[in-house]
C-alpha cells in the first residue's frame, strides 16, 4: 500500500494558540480518512497544512512522495484535489471553463455537471450561482482531478458537505466511495454522518482513532482527450476589463491632469520624458489587475496551493502601459522605440512589486485594512532614475 | 531597573536639547562661499544625529524580525515592536529636518532622483507601514511573521541608504565624519558628537522603553483571554 498523504510531527500554531502539536497522520492509497471534532479543535489547520497553506512551526506535509511543506520553509507542488472551506472560485469563472481548468486536460464537463443538476449552467459565471451550486463547483474542483486520473491522488476535503442539498451529499458519498475504489487516497474534515460512513477511519479530535470497513464502491475515470492550458489570468482580465478600468483609468487620468498644465511640446528634455513616463508608472501603481478577483472567496489559497505563481494578467500591464507610453508620446510629439519599451516595462515592473507586495500580506487576518500603499512611493525611484538616464 | 528605558530617554532627550542649543549658538558658522543657505546648515547638528538614530532603529528592527521569524524569541518580537515605532519616530525628525534644509540650500525640499533621499524616506515609511499595520490586525503569528518578513526585507535598504552618496552623488552630500573630504572643524565635530551620543541613548532608551510597554499589552491581552476563558 503505498502512502498518498503524510503528515509528520506537525506542528502548527495559528493567532495566538498552538493548534496542533506533534501531530502524525499517514493515509494511504484507496483510503478514506475522516477528521470530525468540535468547532476550532484544529480540523481545518489539518486539511491547510497538508496543502502547504500554512507555515508549520515543526514538522512537515508529504503528498504523493513530494514535500509540500516543512517547517524548514522548503515548498514543492502535486498534483492533488483540494476543496477548503471557503468555496475558493473567482466569480468571474465560467462554470465550464472552471473544471476544465482543474483538470488541464480536456473531458466531457457537461456530463459531469449533468450528474450534479449543473449542466444547464456551463456558460454560466460562477458569481451568478446559488452559494450550494457555488459549493458543488468547489467540490467538484477538490475531486476531479482524481476522477480524471488512473494514478492515485490524494484528495484534501474541508467541510465539503457544508451547503449542500441531501441529494448532492449523496452524490458526494457516492463519488468517495468511487474513488476510494480507484486506490486514490481522502483526506476529509466533516461533521456529516454520512461522509464519516465511508470513512476507513475516523479521527476524533484531540486524537482518537476508530478503523471501519465500508462498502466498496466502484472507479470509472472521466475519459480525457488534449491537454489543455490556459492563461487563467489574462482570460478573466479581458473578460472583466480589470486591466482597463484600474490601471488603464489611472494612467489616462494622469495624462489628463498633466495635460491640463503642461503644452508637452514646450518642456526641455529631462521634463518631456517625465510627461512621457507618467502614465505608464500610474498605471503600474495599480498592481495587477486580477489581484482583487483572486481575493474573492480566497481564490488566492486554492492557487497557492496548486502553483508558485497565481494566474495574473502582467503580461496586459506590459502592453498597456506600451500603449498608454505610445498615446503620451504622440502627444508630445516625440518618437523613440526605446522609450517606448521604458514605459512598458517600467509600468509591467512597478505592477510586479505592487502585486508582490499585496500577496505578502495575504496571510494576516485582515489583509485589506494593511495600508500597503505607503511602501509604492520608492516605486517612483525608478521612473525617476529612467527619466535621469533617458534625458 | 524596571525605569531604565524612562531614564535613558529623558537624559538622551536632555541631551539632544543641548545639542540643539549648542548646534544654534555655540558651533562655528560654516564657510560662507560654499553654501547657498549658511545659517540653515545649523539644521545640520540635528539632522544627522537624528539620521543615525534612525540608521540604528532599523538595525534592531532587522534583529528583532530576523530572531523572531528564525527563532521565535518573544523578546524579539517586542524589539520589532519598540524599534519600528522609534525608526518612525527619528526617521520623521531626519526627513523634515533634511526638507528644511533642502527647501534653503538647494531651492526644492525634494528631489524624486536622488538615491539617499528616498531609500531614506521609504525606510520610514516602512516603519509607518510596521506600526500602522501591526495596530490593524490581531496579534498572532501570521501579523508577527508577516511584518518581521517586511522588517527583514526593507533593511536591504539600509546599506543601499549608507552607500547611496557614494556611489550615485546626484543631491544629497557625501559623507562629512570619518573621510578625507570631511570639512568639520573640532568645535562643529564635538557638537556632533555630543548629538550622536545623545541620540543613542535618547534611541536605546525608547526602544528598552517600547520592549517593556509591549510585553505588558501583551500580558493583558493573554490576561483578557483567560478571563473570558474563565467566564
Amino acid at each position: 500500500m503505498a502512502v498518498l498523504i503524510e503528515l509528520e510531527d506537525l506542528t502548527v500554531r495559528r493567532g495566538r494558540k498552538e493548534v496542533l502539536t506533534g501531530w502524525d497522520l499517514k493515509v494511504n492509497n484507496g483510503e478514506v480518512v475522516v477528521l470530525i471534532g468540535e468547532n476550532g479543535c484544529g480540523k481545518s489547520t489539518v486539511i491547510e497544512a497538508a496543502a502547504g497553506l500554512l507555515n508549520l512551526e515543526k514538522g512537515s506535509s508529504t503528498i504523493q512522495n513530494q514535500i509540500i511543506r516543512d517547517h524548514q520553509g522548503r515548498r514543492g507542488r502535486a498534483s492533488f484535489g483540494l476543496c477548503l472551506q471557503d468555496d475558493c472560485v473567482m466569480g468571474d469563472e465560467l462554470v465550464g471553463e472552471r473544471l476544465t481548468d482543474v483538470a488541464q486536460v480536456e473531458f466531457d464537463v457537461k456530463s459531469l455537471l449533468a450528474e450534479w443538476n449543473l449542466d444547464h449552467r456551463i456558460n454560466d459565471k460562477i458569481a451568478f450561482l446559488s452559494g450550494g451550486q457555488r459549493r458543488k463547483i468547489a467540490v467538484l474542483s477538490g475531486i476531479l482531478p482524481a476522477m480524471i486520473s488512473e494514478e492515485p491522488v490524494a484528495i484534501l476535503l474541508d467541510e465539503p458537505d457544508s451547503g449542500l442539498d441531501d441529494l448532492s451529499v449523496d452524490k458526494l458519498v457516492e463519488n468517495l466511495l468511487n474513488l476510494a475504489a480507484g486506490g486514490h487516497g481522502i483526506l476529509i474534515a466533516s461533521h456529516n454522518e454520512k461522509i464519516s460512513a465511508v470513512a476507513n477511519r475516523i479521527i476524533t479530535f484531540p486524537f482518537f482513532e476508530e478503523k471501519q470497513s465500508p462498502q466498496v464502491g466502484n472507479f470509472t475515470k472521466i475519459e480525457t482527450t488534449t491537454a489543455s492550458k490556459k492563461n487563467v489570468g489574462s482570460r478573466l482580465n479581458i473578460r472583466t476589463m480589470s486591466g482597463l478600468a484600474n490601471n488603464g483609468i489611472a494612467g489616462l487620468l494622469v495624462l489628463g491632469s498633466l495635460l491640463a498644465f503642461i503644452n508637452p511640446k514646450q518642456l526641455d528634455s529631462e521634463m518631456l520624458f517625465a510627461f512621457i513616463l507618467a502614465p505608464a508608472l500610474a498605471a503600474g501603481l495599480n498592481g495587477d489587475p486580477v489581484f482583487k478577483l483572486l481575493q474573492e472567496n480566497r481564490a488566492h489559497a486554492w492557487w497557492y496551493a496548486r502553483m508558485a505563481a497565481p494566474p495574473n494578467a502582467f503580461f496586459h500591464v506590459f502592453l498597456g502601459c506600451g500603449a498608454l507610453t505610445i498615446l503620451s508620446s504622440a502627444i508630445a510629439g516625440y518618437w523613440d522605440l526605446k522609450v517606448i519599451l521604458s514605459g512598458a516595462f517600467l509600468g509591467a515592473f512597478t505592477a510586479i512589486i505592487v502585486a508582490a507586495l499585496s500577496h505578502a500580506t495575504l496571510r494576516l487576518a485582515r489583509p485589506n485594512a494593511v495600508m500597503l500603499r505607503l511602501l509604492t512611493p520608492i516605486l517612483i525611484l525608478p521612473w525617476a532614475i529612467l527619466v535621469s538616464r533617458l534625458s | 531597573m524596571k525605569r531604565l528605558g524612562e531614564a535613558l530617554t529623558l537624559a538622551g532627550m536632555a541631551g539632544a536639547g543641548l545639542t540643539l542649543w549648542l548646534g544654534l549658538t555655540w558651533a562655528p558658522s560654516v564657510a560662507i562661499e560654499a553654501f547657498e543657505s549658511p545659517d540653515a546648515q545649523r539644521i545640520f547638528y540635528w539632522h544627522v544625529p537624528s539620521a543615525w538614530a534612525a540608521m540604528l532603529s532599523f538595525l534592531f528592527l532587522f534583529i528583532g524580525s530576523t530572531m523572531w521569524f528564525f527563532k521565535r524569541q518573544q523578546w524579539a518580537w517586542r524589539l520589532h515592536v519598540a524599534s519600528s515605532e522609534a525608526g518612525l519616530a527619528t526617521g520623521l525628525m531626519c526627513v523634515l529636518s533634511g526638507t528644511i534644509w533642502g527647501a534653503a540650500e538647494w531651492g526644492i525640499p525634494w528631489d524624486w532622483t536622488d538615491v539617499r533621499l528616498n531609500t531614506f524616506a521609504m525606510l520610514t515609511l516602512l516603519s509607518l507601514f510596521l506600526v500602522l499595520g501591526r495596530r490593524s490586525q490581531p496579534d498572532g503569528i501570521e501579523t508577527r511573521d508577516t511584518f518581521s518578513t517586511f522588517g527583514m526585507y526593507g533593511f536591504l535598504l539600509v546599506p543601499i541608504t549608507y552607500f547611496a552618496t557614494r556611489i550615485w552623488q546626484i543631491r544629497h552630500p557625501g559623507p562629512v565624519v570619518g573621510t578625507s573630504e570631511g570639512s568639520l572643524n573640532s568645535d562643529m565635530g564635538l557638537v556632533l558628537l555630543a548629538g550622536a551620543i545623545s541620540f543613542t541613548i535618547l534611541i536605546v532608551g525608547h526602544i528598552i522603553s517600547g520592549m517593556r510597554l509591549a510585553d505588558l499589552e501583551l500580558r493583558l491581552e493573554d490576561l483578557a483571554s483567560k478571563y473570558e476563558e474563565v467566564i
